[in-house]
């Protein structure tokens, strides 16, 4: 009896942790002197209390403004609400070194803030870095986030619900304990948690914005210990330390994300009862402009840049676009068809074998790459690839694999719940006709699967295109993606070209998530 | 008595004009086909929807001007009627008190009422812990205890199995004895009211096509209509 290959699913489950393993344990095992836990203990909690710290206040500060900003939203009609929508959307692909950029343009030694208060006659100034720039900028990327999710979520509230507000008289405290509050109890945790882990990890933001080595994060230290101490040892313990509290992290995060999904009736233009009350209106009012004055200078001096897009058309950013949109183009490739095969050993599991727990094993897979850090693991494959590839190459083939792993939760998210569709929907018709392997691919589930799989797809280019991580260890003159171009010129303190160089990534990062939320809400 | 005389709402696909009475304590049974206005029909006595021009009062009083929490009415839908972060006894409360702080009678007369629509010992749980059967008569159960005297049931059990939709029936017709109150109801399966109903109104495109007893209207010229009309739905 000829024996039964394997499922592609499960080769790529096996490859993933077999390259996480390997990595590490390449890192490990690396030739020198080991040192012990206990030596790098002091410098150890000094970093792990910053990174809390700063993970803590940023999570607190973002889930305010998400929650404030998310409320009034709901609550309010006006012109351009469509737009305002369509921006909070965005944020999540603006790149962190972009975000870097905008606060510096707009709170930095020359930035407009320092330029009103100068006029004011207040010439002293503050300092952007360490805390203030560090939080400012993580509340930024987060807060509009946050708040569409919750509007989103808040819109799920059936129709029947705010009618039997209307009928009963609920008072705007009524609304918020009986329909708001419901809601937000079920969304703030998983949000809370996610921030959390997004400011835990952050690299670009602590990096350029941290003011030097006594306020590191978990990640920034790794990235020193490797780039300029070449201590791999300390860069092991701690990316083991830091993939143990993020392992600890997402674990808890899918499983409170993991809830029934909510019924819910079409909404049409129900008006909250709540939206005629004169303090809300007011209270609104003042959100709405605190928060725009908040997001709108930052947002805006990416605009900046349009007047210096002339002065930065050299070959070297010609160079860094190609290598960017290259990179970017075999990253997306990597995430979607592993997030695919897992995604189709998942169902397999779920559906024709009748175990859930296993598809639980592959759900979770992909969130667990959210937890390994990049530049450990990073390093641990470039001692492996290095015997075999001129180390000068290793980077050419590590950035689009490490960033397309890394954009495989957010590939999977799209892509698995359609697979189960199509399984639902032609499942017996296909096992009836004998239709399997590739030709259930093509037949069955490509007609679903291409408008989510383009979406995926084009979300993990804007992700790749604008990082700013993986590339701090390899980037130069041999190699130079955007980020890395922007990184450079914010060194230097050229900010007129830095803008010019930021405002290209975001036009880009933002298309490819226009591109990829039109294909995500397209019918089939 | 609840009259609607030419109440006419606009929308740019559909137009309503809604022109009927229906008398103080009566059961009136409103059938027509999915999209004929039914419902539209009582939202806009709900006060959901605002009629452009017409009159709608109940025993004389104006109800137009009045916004939705101070109009005499109350009413069930079809699902999602119940909050479900709240217990039984709870969302039967928010039928007296918004803010469910209840007076020792009061949390008496939500038991009572539990145990009239047969949901003795109920009232701890969470609609989650309970079948759409039960849900609808929690339901049931605040709009009674909300002594409102218009009752509105916009296709309450339609979710439904024949069997247990025939037992909600005549538990409404139960419970309008032991409370006067005039219940309009809209429904798809007109056979399960004909013997309790006191009127039965057929809506479509918009509009009251008839409106008579239920014999009258079942058992005469438009009962080809009526049997079309529901079996579309």
């Amino acid at each position: 009896m000829p024996r039964k290959l394997p499922h592609p699913g499960s080769l790529v489950a096996f490859a993933i942790l077999a390259l996480v393993a390997g990595g590490f344990i390449a890192l490990a095992a690396v030739g020198g002197e080991k040192p012990a836990l206990l030596s790098i203990g002091p410098y150890l909690w000094h970093v792990l209390a910053f990174s809390i710290i700063q993970a803590t206040l940023s999570t607190i500060l973002s889930l305010m403004l998400g929650v404030a900003l998310a409320l009034a939203l709901a609550r309010r009609r006006f012109r351009g609400r469509g737009t305002v929508l369509a921006l909070l959307g965005t944020t999540m692909v603006i790149p962190t070194i972009v975000a870097v950029f905008a606060v510096f343009a707009v709170y930095g030694r020359s930035g407009w803030v320092a330029g009103i208060l100068a006029l004011l006659g207040w010439k002293d100034g503050f300092s952007i870095f360490g805390y203030p720039g560090i939080l400012i900028a993580h509340v930024f990327l987060n807060g509009p986030f946050v708040a569409r999710i919750l509007l989103d979520s808040l819109s799920l509230v059936p129709a029947e619900h705010w009618r039997l507000a209307s009928a009963f008289g609920f008072s705007p405290a009524h609304v918020f304990r009986h329909l708001d509050w419901p809601v937000l109890r079920g969304e703030l945790p998983g949000l809370a948690g996610l921030v959390f882990l997004l400011c835990f990890k952050s690299f670009a933001i602590v990096l350029a914005l941290g003011g030097g080595p006594s306020r590191s994060t978990l990640e920034v230290a790794i990235y020193e210990a490797l780039k300029i101490d070449l201590d791999f040892g300390r860069a092991a313990w701690l990316s083991l330390i830091q993939l143990v509290i993020c392992l600890s992290l997402t674990g808890i995060l899918n499983w409170a994300f993991a809830r029934p999904p909510t019924a819910h009736t079409i909404r049409g233009l129900i008006q909250r009862p709540d939206a005629r009350n004169r303090s809300l209106k007011i209270l609104d009012a003042v959100i709405l402009t605190a928060a725009g004055l908040f997001v709108a200078p930052l947002a805006l001096s990416l605009l900046s840049g349009l007047n210096n897009i002339p002065d930065v058309f050299d070959a070297d950013l010609l160079r860094a676009f190609v290598t960017s949109m290259m990179i970017a183009v075999i990253a997306a490739t990597i995430a979607c068809l592993l997030a695919v095969a897992l995604a189709s050993a998942a169902r397999r599991w779920r559906v024709a074998l009748r175990s859930p727990r296993v598809a639980a094993f592959y759900d979770f897979l992909p969130n667990t790459l959210l937890a390994v850090p990049p530049f450990a693991l990073t390093a641990g494959l470039y001692l492996i690839v290095r015997r075999f590839v001129d180390p000068s190459s290793a980077g050419l083939i590590l950035l689009p694999l490490i960033n397309g792993l890394a954009a495989i939760p957010f590939a999977y998210r799209s892509l698995a719940p359609r697979l189960l569709t199509a399984e639902e929907r032609y499942g017996r018709v296909a096992t009836s006709l004998g239709i399997t392997g590739v030709a259930k691919l093509t037949i069955m589930d490509w007609p679903l699967l291409k408008r989510p799989f383009g979406a995926a797809f084009a979300l993990a280019m804007a992700l790749s295109f604008g990082d700013f991580g993986i590339i701090a260890l390899f980037g130069g003159q041999e190699l130079i993606t955007l980020p890395y171009l922007l990184f450079e010129r914010l060194g230097s303190y050229r900010l007129d070209e830095a803008s010019a160089i930021g405002l290209v990534i975001v036009l880009v990062a933002f298309l490819l998530a226009h591109v990829s939320g039109r294909l995500s809400h397209a019918g089939d | 008595m609840l009259v609607i005389e030419n109440c006419r709402l606009t929308w740019p696909d559909f137009t309503a004009d809604y022109s009927m009475t229906v008398q103080t304590g009566a059961l009136c049974a409103i059938v027509g086909p999915s999209g004929g206005g039914k419902t539209t029909l009582l939202h806009m006595i709900a006060g959901f929807e605002t009629p452009e021009s017409g009159e709608l009062t109940l025993g004389g009083v104006d109800l137009l001007p009045l916004e939705p929490a101070k109009r005499p009415v109350a009413i069930v839908f079809q699902d999602h009627n119940l909050f479900p972060h709240l217990t039984a006894a709870q969302n039967v409360a928010l039928g007296i008190r918004p803010s469910l702080r209840m007076s020792g009678g009061e949390g008496r007369l939500i038991d009572e009422m539990l145990e009239a629509v047969g949901l003795k010992g109920f009232g701890a749980r969470k609609p989650g812990e309970m079948s759409g059967g039960q849900r609808q008569r929690v339901a049931l159960a605040r709009v009674l205890v909300s002594g409102r005297p218009l009752i509105l049931l916009d296709e309450p059990f339609s979710s439904l199995d024949p069997g247990l939709r025939r037992d909600m029936v005549h538990l409404v017709g139960e419970l309008r004895r032991r409370r006067p109150v005039t219940i309009l109801m809209t429904i798809h399966t007109p056979e399960d009211v004909a013997d309790l109903a006191d009127q039965m109104v057929l809506v479509a495109d918009g509009k009251v096509v008839a409106s008579d007893t239920p014999s009258a209207i079942l058992g005469g010229s438009l009962a080809s209509v009526i049997a079309a009309a529901t079996s579309n739905t």
